[in-house]
């Protein structure tokens, strides 16, 4: 009960005028950010960042996450009306979403799209409230050791069930690290790895390199594909709505399961909701009566995806707030703006910021009411974004980007380097390298070094320390597991089959 | 793909080398207080080129007349668009460094829109002038972010 006393102290904080605003205008974004293909929310949140440098720590995180949340919603749109991903996560929303559109029932898959993502986002946003609080108290106990074997999890998550290359996916977390090693040593402060430069001194900042490599990169393939907007019209009336709940009702065990394994795979760091969404489509499609009509426009299939990528998008959320570690790409540019605003990410948060952390929690309810309201009644003006012609979208998305870049330290390296990223994102992507454990090294690099060595400086270098103390040598048996699964994988293929791993490869990202 | 593939590996490799030899010019051991600086970065070196080699290894066997392998990293169809939005991105970039911020957006708008987009002179022109004056309304008077003003960094007084 006391969550929610906390959460009522939330609201009222949540509620003010400025951060009502603030949410609108984030979510506004966010849609946007959503419906626009080549602009992700991982990219779309960085390049937003530096706005909130001005504003209060809670009104940043307000901003920051509804543009999170404005970006699920408006991923649906394009994959419904255009037959092109908005978003990464809604790759698997095209597959029955378009053909629905195609049938002249684009309401009908909109309304599919939003209303039982909404739903799932509330349920994921309950679950979170109540999960939050004693998370954290678990982790206020942790040490060093705990920390470090929970961040061990958090990248092997990534080799164990992102699908990709485990050679690849732990190459890509490496350079991260790598990279976020460069400047001064945390514990001795020596300067290294700057080969004598002071720009490089401080380091190499995560949001030029998730727009560089999201943003920039996405664009680069997008021009590669040379999409042609060719949409389908859409207007959501009542009577979709109406036909809609009827329907949601009918599949409820769909909308279900996508929800309870959503939340679950976006608490998991590292995996985010297109590996969701693309899990909870084909689970709906094993176990549905019909599961031959899955890509034929059954609204089922929308309801899945959708309803997995809403509650993984909350559910990335959880770990961040609450141990620090983000469940997401998007999850971990959130992280690194709380490091800048001059917050401590981890469980600290729920005793010495609690207007902070309670106001978050409830603008999350407000946020997500807002985004479904939104984008049931401004349909047809985010549909409109997309006439935008091509060649206006993308020198502008480069020029926000190289905004938002030069804006955190305002040094010219960061607009160089973002060119540079922009190959990496180019070149790993068509390689198949996965990217999202490459920005999440980066932010969490100086954690994970501080953690290991003061681990080990407890116990005298002896890597004993992870196995003896229970909960680290919990975490640390279920890190080697995950870290092996790739190799035990063949033996156990018949258990993944509804894992489409090589459609979440494809579709990359967060 | 393959030799993209090959290519990538090595470069990889590099940067494992270069992580390397300046973790042990740093020190990877013991120090007095516990590991020293070169320590982290020595040992995700290590793995960095341990996977690296993993992956070149496996790009070498790959079967040369496999789909994957004669698959062209780019193909000859798409190199040309992919230029058209690298190569004058490459251009603001530098642009920026001496004409500053604003001026080099005009101007990367109007070339994009005029000559990539093929859209009508006022259209390109009015864009053009529209951007650059939201974008320092908004980031230098609103959110007091200042951006790279080039050569003319001395004579505006903003």
């Amino acid at each position: 009960m006391e969550a929610l006393a906390n959460l009522i102290h939330g609201f009222n904080i949540a509620i003010s005028p400025f951060n009502l605003m603030i949410a609108a205008f984030g979510i506004f974004l966010g849609v946007i950010i959503g419906v626009i293909p080549g602009l992700g929310g991982t990219s779309g949140v960085a390049i937003l960042l530096p706005l909130t440098f001005t504003m209060s720590t809670t009104s940043a995180i307000v901003f920051l996450s509804c543009i999170y949340w404005g970006a699920l919603f408006g991923g649906a749109i394009t994959s419904i009306l255009f037959n092109i991903p908005g978003e990464p996560w809604s790759v698997a929303t095209m597959f029955d979403g378009y053909p629905m559109a195609k049938q002249g029932k684009a309401g009908q898959a909109l309304a599919a799209a939003f209303i039982p993502g909404f739903f799932a986002a509330l349920v994921s946003i309950i679950l979170f409230t109540f999960f939050a609080p004693p998370l954290a108290e678990l982790a206020l106990k942790f040490g060093p050791a705990e920390n470090f074997a929970v961040l061990t999890l958090a990248f092997s998550t990534f080799t164990g069930l992102g699908g990709g290359s485990a050679a690849k996916t732990i190459g890509s977390a490496c350079v991260g690290f790598l990279l976020a090693s460069v400047g001064l040593d945390i514990v001795t402060g020596r300067p290294r790895l700057n080969f004598g430069s002071i720009t490089l001194l401080s380091g190499f900042s995560f949001i030029t390199a998730s727009i560089g490599l999201f943003g920039v990169g996405e664009i680069l393939l997008a021009a590669e594909e040379a999409l042609e907007f060719k949409g389908v019209q859409g207007r959501i009336g009542l009577k979709d709505i109406w036909v809609t709940i009827k329907t949601l009702w009918r599949n409820l065990f769909t909308w279900i399961t996508g929800t309870i394994l959503g939340f679950w795979i976006g608490v998991m760091p590292g995996t985010g909701a297109t590996p969701a969404s693309f899990m909870s489509y084909g689970i709906a499609k094993q176990y549905s009566k019909h599961p031959e009509k899955f890509g034929t426009g059954v609204p089922e299939g929308v309801i899945a995806t959708e309803s997995a990528a809403h509650a993984a998008g909350i559910g990335a959320l959880l770990p961040l707030i609450t141990l620090g570690i983000p469940g997401s790409p998007t999850a971990a540019v959130i992280l690194g703006g709380l490091y800048i605003w001059g917050l401590q990410p981890g469980p600290m948060l729920f005793v010495e910021q609690k207007d902070f952390v309670w106001g978050f929690i409830a603008s999350m309810y407000i946020g997500n009411v807002m985004g479904v309201v939104f984008c049931l009644s401004m349909l047809p003006v985010f549909a409109a974004i997309l006439k935008t012609p091509y060649a206006i979208l993308t020198p502008l998305i480069i020029l926000l980007s190289a905004i938002g870049a030069y804006a955190v330290k305002n040094t010219m390296l960061d607009i160089w380097l973002l060119l540079v990223y922009g190959v990496i994102g180019y070149v790993f992507k068509k390689l198949k390298y996965p990217l999202a454990p490459l920005v999440i090294a980066l932010v969490l690099g100086d954690m994970t070094e501080e953690a290991l060595r003061q681990s080990l400086i407890l116990s005298g270098g002896s890597l004993a320390i992870f196995f003896t103390r229970p909960i680290a040598a919990g975490f640390m048996i279920l890190t080697i597991f995950l870290f092996l699964l790739p190799a035990i994988r063949p033996l156990a293929r018949r258990v993944g089959r509804t894992f489409k791993v090589e459609e979440v490869k494809k579709a990359g990202g967060d | 793909m393959k030799k993209a593939e090959i290519i990538c590996a090595l470069a990889l490799l590099t940067f494992a080398g270069i992580g390397t030899v300046e973790a042990v010019r740093l020190g990877f051991g013991w120090g007095p207080s516990g590991p020293r600086a070169g320590f982290f970065p020595f040992w995700l070196s290590l793995i960095l080129g341990a996977c690296s080699v993993l992956i070149l290894a496996k790009a070498i066997r790959m079967d040369p007349a496999g789909e994957t392998a004669r698959k062209p990293f780019v193909s000859k169809k798409s190199l040309r668009p992919v230029m058209a939005v690298f190569l004058p991105m490459v251009g603001a970039v530098v642009l920026i460094e001496v004409t500053g911020f604003y001026l080099t957006s005009a101007l990367y708008l109007a070339f994009f829109m005029r000559w990539m987009g093929r859209h009508s002179w006022v259209g390109s022109l009015a864009a053009s002038l529209l951007f650059p004056v939201a974008a320092f309304l908004i980031l230098e008077r609103w959110f007091l972010i200042p951006m790279p003003k080039g050569m003319f960094g001395e004579y505006l007084p903003f």
